[in-house]
């Protein structure tokens, strides 16, 4: 009789359900071939039971953190943790995968039989992603990672009779495939030089030891530091974004783009500051210098998009930068907000793009949208709210992210950083008006668009949470305040 | 009281939205009947309003306790004014907007959210509810312009909307720094304004502060050379946008100025006297100048505002009883002869579908009582004794030369040049022969047309008259100002200066 070790389950119960989910979709899509509904059904069933068990990971993580975070736990032999940081991404992840699936539903079922892949492949994904997050173990963030990018790769060429689709799905697949063996190597280096892959051993190492020659470690860092770079399409590694976020079947952008941005970021504080708080001196300055190069490039390339999709993803690049003043303030609170309240945006804002533009469509050219605010009102202002969010026009959820992330690089002394980021919202202003401009002040013709019922959720959850987290964000920001790593 | 305020407009502007597109006829009356209501609270403000020091009716409730934000209203005698100018003028330039027939509820509905957030900038008393405030009445005001403006409205509307929104970025880190200040000294972020008053800043740092505070109100002002932006947006603006951008957004400015920057930075304000005055002096000279040689006359009107707003700067700067009270009762004076002036280029528009200067002449015999109303503001813009550009030019300048003796003698210049460009103006339009066709079949003003300019003029008339019944209520708290700047500073008001001193304000007005 062989005795099981005791293992802490539900570290990773919600991801097992998800993993679960998606092999259900697939067999029974094998077995009875049934309507694509059904397989929502499974697929809705699925996240609502890893929603409710990420809630029970936050009543026994979140809550003791105020006792010192004591239900915190380190699970399988330090490979996962479940902090509250952990979780309260694991939550923003699942609540994105559920707008992710609604928003691409028509494209779902305009797939017919590959529906069910599609499904399958969104599970996945979040599973992925859900580990990276979850993982104190550098190998076991690239496990997850890989999990998660390979899905997305698969994701963005679905609608694979589309030319731009290939190409668009062969772009991420190379360029991605590249970030993550960078990743790889970085975390190679920093094993040699510390001889540790669990991050909380790696902040351990630092306590204990004073390393005089550390350039093996730093390389390693800057290489994940470019690897996960890569991954939020933060400057200069965001060359594949404007191409992919172009060409990928609209009906699924919204949510790759959400998702590898939150995990990516979540990877990236964890590792910077959980793993190597001791060596800011060193990395403070690196990811200061991203987070400019980002916010000025993505803002004033945007300013020359007339692809809408192209003009957001240029915008995500902004954003990665505006997430990153975050980190150099050395917080995670603002950055954790910043994240669940910009993610919710992009997912509203890639569904608006599917109903112009078609759920299958490559490209979204900004005259598709003149006249949009006329055609169709509510789909109009549902927009222009969601871009005046990521604007971060007072009054809505994106205004007190940015303040919150300025005010923490502020503290931490990085002045300059926030009056960079200042101008260049300032810059970013103007490619969200440009549309606001073309949807509400030119006229049209054309006939007014047909909005499907779960656009609608979609759309309505997003506009809501933006305004409500803008006028009311104290229930968040707690949250997000309570949410910090091990 | 005051949440009701700024809540009643929102709510007006709500029923208006929910009232649906079939009636169409319904949307602009029922607009201009609801807006009345905060017109009548305002009213009822005043009236009971008590000429002293300090904030009255306050309102304070937690938003965010670890940021230190909360929603913190209150009014005193320098925001008094501005509020009840607001909710006279957003009736009445709904009234005048009857020539929008396109989309009439939308614009209903920006034009009561604008009034909203611009009460909420002038009753904030919180540096974040503020900003709030400040950044949101952009949007609105964007609309407005862009989708009921002229020709080049897209132009103009992004021109006005970036412009702003790169000073109030700048101001936002202003804000953040004040919060961290104020955590560092006190052991918790604050943003209300009373808190940040107290606090000790480096020389240095101050006079950064300033600069970030002063850049993004002047550029609302428009204080020269940061002007650009606003003959654009006046002159692609609907009428009722261009009277409340006039009217009311470029007070934000000049409030912003007396209200933030002489308050928050004393010691730097009182370093910056003579930049802020000379720029405020060329912006004088330099509006009148090309006010004079604009063949468009809303253009006109436009760079007149930048002539004026710059005695409003210089007032706000020479920092005596005097130029203080002028100050804040010129922001008044201006928004009810501008937006009259703007009214009356609106109307003459709606006939004619042209402003420029040259299609016109001899109006005087076409449209008499037009000829009249227009010749009136002209006179109240120029100030003639008697009408309320006199009482706040004469207060600002009298008020200034204490201080300020060589750059109040320049603008004084400014004065003599208002009534060449006003009245050169006034000749070629009015005067003469109608020599052309289009003219000669004119009608003159409806009567809903007088009724709209009536109550402008008799504002004109009262505030010439009998500026006390204003002034009464602005001492106290231009006064609290001035304490201040003398007790934080080592800098003092020469005599004659504070109200004290016999010969300003009181004295010669009663």
């Amino acid at each position: 009789m062989i005795a099981t070790p005791d293992v802490s389950w539900i570290a990773i119960l919600p991801e097992l359900v998800l993993a679960l989910g998606a092999v259900a979709v697939l067999l029974v899509d094998v077995q009875w071939k049934p309507a694509t509904r059904v397989l929502g059904v499974i697929s809705a069933i699925t996240l609502v039971v890893a929603i409710s068990f990420t809630m029970l990971q936050w009543a026994q993580a979140g809550d003791a953190l105020e006792f010192g975070g004591l239900g915190a736990l380190v699970a399988f032999s330090g490979m996962v943790v479940m902090d509250g940081f952990a979780v309260f991404g694991r939550f923003v992840l699942l609540v994105m995968t559920g707008l992710g699936l609604l928003a691409g539903w028509k494209l779902i079922e305009s797939l017919n039989r590959r529906g069910a892949e599609a499904i399958a492949l969104v599970l996945l994904a979040t599973t992925g992603f859900s580990i990276m997050v979850a993982s104190n173990n550098l190998v076991m963030m690239f496990l997850g990672l890989e999990i998660g990018s390979i899905s997305l790769y698969v994701l963005a060429g679905m609608t694979r009779e589309k030319i731009k689709a290939d190409e668009a799905a062969m772009k991420y697949f190379l360029l991605g495939s590249f970030a993550s063996a960078i990743f790889v190597y970085g975390v190679a280096l920093l094993y040699a030089g510390t001889g540790q892959l669990e991050i909380l051993a790696i902040r351990q190492f630092f306590t204990e030891f004073f390393v005089t020659s550390p350039a093996v470690i730093l390389i390693g860092l800057a290489l994940i530091i470019v690897g996960l770079g890569f991954k939020v399409s933060a400057a200069p590694f965001h060359s594949w974004a404007p191409d992919v976020y172009q060409g990928a079947p609209a009906g699924v952008v919204g949510y790759m783009a959400a998702m590898a941005k939150i995990a990516g970021f979540l990877a990236i504080a964890r590792v910077l500051l959980t793993g190597v708080p001791q060596l800011d001196a060193n990395w403070l300055p690196v990811i200061a210098g991203l987070s400019a190069l980002s916010m000025l490039v993505g803002s004033i390339i945007a300013l020359v998009q007339n692809d809408v999709r192209r003009m957001l993803a240029y915008s995500g690049v902004a954003h990665a930068g505006f997430i990153l003043t975050g980190i150099v303030g050395g917080a995670t609170t603002g950055m954790l907000f910043y994240v669940s309240v910009y993610a919710i945006q992009l997912v509203g804002a890639f569904a608006v793009v599917a109903v112009v533009s078609g759920p299958g469509s490559s490209g979204s050219s900004i005259d598709e949208y003149r006249g949009l605010a006329r055609r169709s009102p509510a789909l109009g202002a549902a927009f222009a709210v969601l871009l005046l969010g990521m604007a971060g026009l007072p009054l809505t959820s994106g205004f007190i992210a940015k303040f919150g992330v300025f005010s923490e690089a502020w503290a931490n002394g990085y002045g300059w950083l926030v009056i960079v980021a200042l101008l260049a919202s300032v810059i970013a202003f103007a490619f969200y008006l440009r549309v606001i401009v073309v949807m509400y002040m030119d006229e049209t013709e054309e006939e007014a668009v047909l909005v499907s019922a779960t656009t609608r959720w979609v759309l309505g959850i997003a506009v809501i949470g933006t305004v409500l987290a803008g006028i009311l964000p104290a229930p968040l920001i707690d949250m997000a305040a309570n949410a910090f790593p091990l | 009281m005051l949440t009701w305020l700024i809540a009643l407009p929102v709510i007006a502007a709500v029923i208006v939205a929910l009232v649906p597109k079939r009636l169409k006829e319904l949307h602009l009356p029922l607009g201009i009947a609801l807006s009345v209501l905060p017109l009548a609270l305002a009213g009822y403000v005043f009236w009971i309003f008590e000429p002293v020091a300090g904030y009255q009716f306050r309102q304070q409730a937690v938003w965010y306790e670890p940021w230190g934000i909360s929603w913190s209203l209150g009014i005193d005698g320098i925001s008094m004014p501005m509020v009840l100018l607001t909710t006279i003028l957003v009736p009445i330039s709904l009234a005048a907007s009857t020539s929008i027939t396109r989309r009439t509820k939308e614009f209903v509905v920006y034009a009561l959210l604008l009034e909203a957030g611009m009460i909420g900038v002038f009753l904030a008393l919180d540096l974040f509810l503020f900003f709030v405030f400040f950044e949101a009445i952009l949007i609105p005001m964007y609309f407005i312009i862009g989708i009921w403006g002229g020709e080049r409205r897209i132009y103009a509307a992004t021109k006005f909307f970036i412009f702003t929104a790169f000073g109030s970025a700048l101001m936002l880190a202003g804000i953040i720094a004040l919060a961290f200040t104020h955590a560092e000294q006190f052991g918790s972020a604050s943003f209300a304004l009373s808190d940040l008053m107290n606090l000790e800043l480096a020389t240095g740092a101050e006079r950064w502060l300033f600069a970030a505070f002063a850049l993004a109100f002047a550029i609302k002002v428009p204080l020269f050379p940061l002007h650009t932006w606003l003959p654009d947006a006046h002159t692609e603006a609907p009428t009722a946008g261009s009277v409340l951008l006039a009217g009311v957004l470029l007070k934000l400015g000049t409030y912003g100025l007396l209200r933030f920057n002489l308050s928050l930075f004393p010691q730097a304000s009182v370093d910056a006297v003579w930049i802020m005055g000379t720029l405020a002096v060329i912006g004088i000279i330099y509006g009148a100048v090309v006010a004079i040689v604009q063949p468009d006359l809303k253009r006109l009107v436009a760079y007149s505002s930048v002539s004026h707003l710059g005695f409003i700067v210089l007032g706000t700067f020479a920092l005596t009883s005097g130029s203080l009270q002028g100050a804040v009762i010129q922001n008044v004076n201006h928004g009810l002869t501008t937006g009259a002036l703007f009214l009356l280029v609106g109307m003459i528009y709606e006939r004619r579908h042209t402003k420029q200067i040259s299609d016109f002449g001899g109006l005087q015999k076409v449209m008499p009582v037009f000829a009249g109303f227009f010749l009136f503001m002209v006179f109240a813009s120029i100030g003639l004794p008697g009408l309320n550009g006199f009482v706040g030019e004469f207060l600002i300048l009298i008020g200034s030369f204490t201080t300020l003796p060589a750059l109040t003698i320049v603008a004084a210049i400014g004065v003599v040049l208002a009534a060449i460009y006003m009245l050169w103006a006034y000749e070629r339009v009015f005067t003469g022969v109608p020599d052309k066709e289009e003219n000669r079949v004119l009608s003159d003003l409806s009567i809903r047309e007088i009724s709209i300019l009536a109550p402008l003029v008799v504002l004109v008339l009262v505030l010439g008259l009998y500026p006390k019944i204003l002034l009464d209520k602005i001492a106290p708290s231009t006064e609290a100002v001035l304490d201040h700047i003398e007790s934080q500073t080592e800098f003092v008001i020469p005599e004659p200066g504070r109200l004290g001193d016999v010969f300003v304000a009181g004295g010669d007005q009663e």
